[in-house]
């Protein structure tokens, strides 16, 4: 439903997206992870047809957000960050004058504005002035103003930044169901929430997209995406004394710690820990244990957090 | 409803739902009351609202920027314009719509003053001539077009509304002195002076004269102004 191809934007000689592809099918919600700067809300304006890219094209479902615009923005329900909203105006007000704007007329409008109430848990506030309200509340005005019309695509930039946690609970549960026939983006600075209710993470550093793939992906998987600059462990399992597997590790280039723990069978478990590489160590460990027999050599799984944050600091390096 | 009377209505609309808007009103009503009082309610005189229209242009000096300025600046202060401009609208209906909005206030502002015109039918002997009464009102909604216009165009320029106020009101007071006889340009600068000159167009209509002359300069300039305000608007999309 979204699909970025080679999109680039800069706003003078800052370069704020350079080069981003990914797609977000139907079906599955899609995490944005980055520090701030790095891309995250340009590429969601981009999406949500507020600013054009300098290059490369952003498809929503298949229609070009230059070319045909209005359609494109038509398929598109948008939470900006902050939820932007008239504070003068009430908030059912509020939602039946987005929904005009998006086409809704009559017993339509009046069926989707209840729809988006009850959705997020607004009905007590429905009368009230949005510049009343607390930004928890607020933020869930805009959620409600993004799902109004119905869209098939969701784009939502840190829609739960200023909720308490039952809110969030909430809110991650709305956007799960919602995904069921929606194509959704999120753009978080929360990790751990992104890992609980992302199905798929597309990390921006820079500006560029630096790894994508499901969270358990990004959390265990070594090699190019979390390998590459990352510092980590690897565990070993040799047929050696342990001062021997001590020693043959030690001298490889990046080791910055061995504990090795012989056992009765012959057999020696280590964990080698590595500092920040520019390659994946265990080819070197590999070669250096080659004298010896060799039965587990993988890598530890750092977790998602770690992972994402390593990918995020090997690019700031 | 189409976008453009959806955006317009959500405008009016919220003048009423904020101070601001009561204070131009008062302000308005409170400019004109003094005017009509002095210079209009005189024994001997004949009964005519032909001084209350020619001055207008300076009446509304105030009056319109205040309007105008919270078309766009505050849409861009609030980020509102961010959920505006993503909606499946077009730049130029967002405009149209916000001008509209700005109109449909200003009418709302003018429609007490129709109490001045009622006060002076009650009071004249003989009554007055309702030609020039409905002239004056129609260069008053058209005067008040072209400056609400002027301040859309300043208003898309910058988030702050007090800027927008500013530069709206000095542009539009340099145009009025600046074509009036208070300057005396060596030709041929006075009769370009004159061509876009708002004083004696509005003298015009306040006597009663509706020249299409003066009728499209007023929509032309608007249509210049809005077209400005169009492109800003435009062109915030690219930076």
């Amino acid at each position: 439903m979204i699909a970025l191809l080679g999109v680039s934007k800069s706003f003078g000689r800052l370069r704020a997206v350079a080069d981003a592809s990914f797609e977000v099918p139907k079906g599955r919600v899609v995490g944005l992870l980055g520090s701030n700067g790095a891309g995250k809300t340009t590429t969601l304006r981009m999406i949500a047809g507020f600013m054009p890219p300098d290059a490369g094209r952003v498809m929503i479902d298949g229609l070009d957000t230059i070319d045909r615009s209005l359609e494109a923005r038509r398929l598109v329900g948008y939470l900006p960050e902050a939820s932007p909203a008239y504070g003068e105006m009430g908030v059912e007000d509020y939602l039946r004058f987005r929904g005009r704007l998006y086409g809704l007329r009559g017993r339509a409008l009046a069926d989707a504005a209840g729809r988006a109430l009850a959705r997020c848990d607004l009905g007590e506030v429905a009368r009230r002035r949005v510049g009343t309200l607390s930004r928890g509340f607020r933020q869930r005005v805009g959620l409600a103003a993004a799902i109004l019309h119905d869209p098939p695509v969701l784009v939502l930039d840190e829609p739960t930044s200023a909720l308490d946690p039952k809110q969030v609970r909430q809110a991650r549960a709305l956007i799960r169901d919602l995904a069921r026939d929606k194509a959704v983006l999120v753009s978080s600075h929360v990790l751990g929430e992104v890992e609980q209710s992302c199905d798929e993470v597309v990390v921006l550093a820079r500006g560029r997209v630096r790894a994508r793939g499901t969270p358990s992906d990004l959390a265990s998987r070594g090699g190019p995406g979390v390998g590459s600059g990352s510092g980590g462990a690897c565990r070993v399992e040799v047929r050696a004394p342990a001062d021997r597997v001590r020693a043959l590790l030690s001298v490889v280039p990046g080791v910055a710690g061995v504990e090795a723990l012989s056992h009765e069978d012959g057999w020696t478990r280590a964990r080698v820990a590595f500092a920040m590489t520019a390659d994946d160590p265990r080819p070197a460990i590999a070669a250096a244990l080659s004298a010896v027999p060799l039965r587990e050599l993988s890598r530890e799984a750092i977790g998602f957090e770690r992972a994402v944050l390593d990918i995020i600091e090997s690019a700031d390096a | 409803m189409s976008a453009v009377l959806c955006i317009a209505l959500r405008e009016a609309r919220s003048f009423f739902r904020v101070p601001l808007g009561w204070v131009v009103i008062a302000l308005y009503l409170f400019l004109t009351g003094v005017v009509f009082a002095e210079r209009t309610l005189v024994p001997g005189e004949p009964a005519s609202l032909r001084y209350l229209f020619s001055i207008s242009g300076f009446l509304l000096l105030p009056v319109a920027p205040a309007i105008s300025m919270r078309l766009f600046s505050d849409e861009l202060r609030a980020g509102t314009i961010e959920p505006l401009l993503t909606a499946p609208v077009r730049d130029l209906e967002i405009v149209l719509g916000k001008f509209v909005g700005g109109v449909l206030f200003l009418l709302a502002i003018l429609a007490p003053t129709l109490a001045h015109a009622a006060i002076l039918v009650a009071v004249s002997d003989p009554q007055p001539d309702p030609g020039p009464i409905a002239a004056g009102y129609l260069s008053l909604v058209l005067l008040g077009g072209l400056y609400l216009a002027v301040g859309s165009f300043f208003s898309t320029l910058t988030a702050s509304q007090t800027l927008a106020f500013l530069s709206t009101f000095l542009f539009l007071l340099v145009a009025l002195l600046g074509t009036s006889d208070l300057v005396a340009a060596p030709p041929p600068t006075d009769r370009w002076l004159a061509a876009v000159a708002i004083g004696p167009r509005l003298a015009d209509l306040g006597r009663g004269v509706i020249d299409t002359a003066h009728v499209v300069f007023f929509l032309s300039g608007t249509a210049l102004f809005l077209a400005l305000a169009h492109v800003s608007l435009q062109s915030r999309r690219w930076r």
